[in-house]
C-alpha cells in the first residue's frame, strides 16, 4: 500500500513533502484501485442500460425515464439523478470506507499517523481521494449518458426537449449536463465527508459502508413520513430530486441551491467532526 | 501538541457551524414583524384593489397550500391534501406564461396574445387554441364608479359579515393589508374568517387564506411566495412545439358548458355563509363512465346518511359538507350537514 506515500514520508525535507506531490499520489492510489475500476466500469453500464431499456421499449413511460425517448441528452441527468439514490452513494461511501477505516483495518493507519506528514494534510489528502472517486464516478456517468443518449437513443436533431416545452441548442444542453453533474458531486461530496467522519471512528470498513447506505434508506424512510414533514429540510434526501431541475426552462435554482446549501452544511459537519477526531487521535 | 488541539477544536467548531447552518436553512422564511403601513379603512382598500391598474411585467411563485381534507378522488391527486406550486410570468400586455412543475414534469401554458399553447410533457403534446382579442376587455366592474362599487360591495357582505382591515402582513417579501371577513354569530358555517393579503403598493390581491373553525392552520392557503416587477424576458412569451411532440388544436367548446346545459338550473337557498346549493344530478344513463377523464367516480365516496328528506351520502371536508342524495340531487355549502338536510327537506 501506498508506497508513494512512504517515498513522501523518506524525503529529505521532512515534513515538507509538497501538498501537490500528496494530492497525486493520493489519486493514483485510488485510481489504480481495481475495486473502484470495476464499479466504474459497471456505472459506464447503466445509461447504457437505460438508453437500451427506453429504445426497446418504444413508448412513452411514465415520469423521468419517459422523457428519454427520442430526447437522448435527457439521459445523463436522468441517469444521474437515478444513480444518485443509492448507486453513487455507494462508490463514495467505499472510497470513503477505504480512506481511514480501511488503512485501520491493514493496521498501516498507524504509519500515516505517524509519518512526518501533519494530521491536517492528511485529513484533505484523504477527503481529496473521495473527492476525485466522487468527480470520476459523476463524470463516467455523465459522458456515457451524453454519448448513448446520442447514439442510441438519438432524436430530437442533437436539441433538448425541456420538461417545459422548449427546445435547447447542444452547447446549452452541455452547460445543462455540466450544471446537474457538478450538482450531483456536491451532493456526493456531503455523503463522502459523513462517510469519512465515521470512518474515522472506526477500523471496520463495512461499519461505514452500512451506515452510508442504511442512513441514505432511513432518510428516504423518514422524508416519506407525512408527520414527519418537518423533519424534511434537515434531511440530505430531500434535495436529491432536484437534479431534474435543470430539464427546465427558464432554469428553477431554488431546489437546486437549497440543497446544494444543505449538501454544504452536511460538508462542514463531516469534515469537522473528521478533522477532529484526526487530529486528536491516539496512532 | 498544542496546535494539534487547537485545530481539533476547529473542527469541531466547524460542524457546530454545519449543524447551526442546516438548522437556518430548515427555518421556515419566515414573517418578520409586521410592516407598518398608513392605516387604510375596508372601504378605500377595496376600492383601490377594484381601481387598480395592471401591475404591468411580473414574475411570481403561486403555493397553494391545501389542507382541506377533501377525500382521495380517483384520477384527481391535485385535489388531496399538499401543497404545489406555480410559475407565472406576465408581459403586462396580455401575454403569460404558466408552467406547474411537478416532480416527473412539468405543464406549461403559453399565451402569446394570438395562441394559447398548453404543453404537458407527460405525454408531449401540444394543444393549441386562437384566443380572440376580446378576451382580454375588463370586466364591467371597473366600468363604473369604482369607489362606489366597492362600498357597495363592502356593505352587501356587512349584511352576513364583518369586514375589516386587520393590521399588516408581508406576502411574498412585499408589504400587504390583511382584510378580513369574518362571519357574523347569527351566520352557520364551517368557516371562521377568510383573509386576503393585499400589496400595499400595487394594490394587488397576493394571498387568498381560508381558516375553517376548530383549526389554527389554514385549510387553504395560495398565493405569491415569491414576485418581482419589472420587464421579462419576451422569449417566456413565445412557444414552438418542440421537435417529437404531437400537436392538437382544442376543441371548440369546452365540455363543461354541454354538461351544464344537461343539467336543471341549481337553487340557492339562505344566503351569505350559509348558501347551500342544490343541483340536480342528470340521469344516470347521460352520465360519463366512471374513471374516464374529468367524471371521477363519486359512488364510494362518504358515509350514508339518511333524514327525513330521503337518503344519499355524506362528503365532509375542513371548509365545506355535500350529501348527495340517492335520486341524484346534490347539496353543497359551506355549512355543517344540518343545515344542508334541512335545506334539502324544503
Amino acid at each position: 500500500m501506498t508506497a508513494s506515500l512512504v517515498e513522501t514520508g523518506t524525503t529529505p525535507h521532512r515534513g515538507s513533502a509538497p501538498m501537490g506531490r500528496l494530492l497525486g499520489a493520493e489519486m493514483r492510489w485510488v485510481l489504480r484501485r481495481p475495486r473502484t475500476l470495476v464499479m466504474l466500469g459497471l456505472f459506464a453500464l447503466v445509461p447504457i442500460l437505460i438508453a437500451i431499456g427506453v429504445v426497446v421499449a418504444d413508448r412513452g413511460g411514465n415520469g423521468l425515464i419517459g422523457a428519454i425517448a427520442g430526447n437522448g441528452l435527457v439521459l445523463p441527468v436522468v441517469a444521474m439523478t437515478l444513480m444518485l439514490a443509492l448507486l453513487l452513494p455507494l462508490a463514495v461511501g467505499m472510497a470513503a470506507a477505504d480512506a481511514i477505516a480501511g488503512e485501520a483495518a491493514h493496521g498501516t493507519l498507524r504509519g500515516l499517523l505517524l509519518a512526518p506528514v501533519g494530521r491536517g494534510r492528511l485529513v484533505v489528502m484523504k477527503a481529496f481521494g473521495v473527492l476525485v472517486v466522487t468527480v470520476v464516478a459523476t463524470l463516467v456517468v455523465a459522458v456515457v449518458g451524453v454519448v448513448a443518449g446520442l447514439v442510441v437513443v438519438g432524436g430530437a436533431d442533437g436539441t433538448l426537449v425541456t420538461l417545459s416545452g422548449t427546445t435547447l441548442g447542444f452547447g446549452e444542453a452541455m452547460g445543462r449536463v455540466g450544471i446537474a453533474a457538478l450538482w450531483t458531486v456536491g451532493q456526493l461530496a456531503a455523503v463522502g465527508a459523513i462517510a469519512l467522519a465515521i470512518s474515522a471512528f472506526t477500523e471496520h470498513p463495512l461499519v461505514v459502508l452500512a451506515s452510508v447506505l442504511g442512513g441514505l434508506i432511513v432518510f428516504g424512510v423518514l422524508g416519506a413520513i407525512p408527520a414527519l414533514d418537518w423533519l424534511a429540510p434537515y434531511l440530505l434526501t430531500t434535495g436529491f430530486s432536484a437534479g431534474a431541475d435543470v430539464l427546465r426552462d427558464p432554469m428553477s435554482w431554488g431546489d437546486i441551491g437549497g440543497s446544494t446549501l444543505r449538501a454544504l452544511c452536511y460538508i462542514a459537519i463531516g469534515g469537522g467532526i473528521t478533522t477532529s477526531r484526526m487530529l486528536t487521535r491516539d496512532a | 501538541m498544542a496546535t494539534r488541539r487547537v485545530w481539533a477544536r476547529a473542527g469541531m467548531g466547524l460542524a457546530v457551524a454545519g449543524a447551526v447552518g442546516l438548522g437556518l436553512l430548515a427555518m421556515p422564511a419566515g414573517a418578520g414583524a409586521a410592516p407598518e403601513l398608513p392605516p387604510v379603512s375596508a372601504e378605500d382598500l377595496v376600492a383601490s384593489v377594484i381601481q387598480s391598474k395592471d401591475p404591468g411585467p411580473l414574475h411570481g411563485t403561486v403555493t397553494l397550500d391545501n389542507q382541506l381534507g377533501l377525500p382521495a378522488i380517483p384520477g384527481v391527486p391535485q385535489a388531496a391534501n399538499g401543497s404545489s406550486t406555480a410559475q407565472v410570468w406576465s408581459d403586462g400586455a396580455g401575454k403569460g406564461r404558466l408552467s406547474i412543475p411537478s416532480s416527473q414534469g412539468e405543464k406549461t401554458i403559453v399565451d402569446d396574445g394570438t395562441t394559447v399553447w398548453a404543453w404537458d410533457s407527460a405525454d408531449r403534446t401540444v394543444t393549441k387554441k386562437a384566443v380572440g382579442t376580446d378576451t382580454h376587455t375588463p370586466p364591467e366592474a371597473t366600468a363604473t364608479d369604482p369607489a362606489a362599487a366597492a362600498a357597495k360591495a363592502v356593505q352587501d357582505l356587512r349584511a352576513t359579515s364583518s369586514v375589516d382591515v386587520d393590521g399588516t402582513a408581508t406576502v411574498a417579501g412585499r408589504p400587504a393589508y390583511e382584510l378580513v371577513l369574518r362571519p357574523l354569530p347569527s351566520e352557520r358555517t364551517l368557516l371562521r374568517e377568510v383573509r386576503v393579503a393585499v400589496d400595499s403598493e400595487k394594490r394587488i390581491p397576493l394571498q387568498l387564506t381560508v381558516l375553517a373553525n376548530g383549526s389554527s392552520d389554514p385549510a387553504l392557503q395560495v398565493g405569491f411566495t415569491q414576485l418581482d416587477f419589472g420587464a421579462q424576458d419576451p422569449a417566456l412569451f413565445a412557444f414552438t412545439p418542440p421537435p417529437g411532440s404531437t400537436v392538437t388544436d382544442a376543441p371548440a367548446r369546452p365540455g363543461g358548458a354541454q354538461q351544464h346545459e344537461q343539467g336543471q338550473e341549481p337553487t340557492v337557498v339562505g344566503d351569505g355563509w350559509d348558501t347551500v346549493v342544490i343541483a340536480t344530478l342528470p340521469p344516470a344513463d347521460q352520465q360519463p363512465a366512471p374513471g374516464r377523464d374529468g367524471a371521477p367516480d363519486l359512488s364510494s365516496l362518504g358515509k350514508p346518511v339518511s333524514g327525513a328528506w330521503g337518503s344519499g351520502r355524506e362528503i365532509d371536508t375542513a371548509v365545506a359538507t355535500a350529501i348527495i342524495t340517492d335520486d341524484g340531487r346534490v347539496a353543497a355549502g359551506a355549512v355543517p350537514a344540518q343545515v344542508l338536510t334541512e335545506a334539502l327537506a324544503k
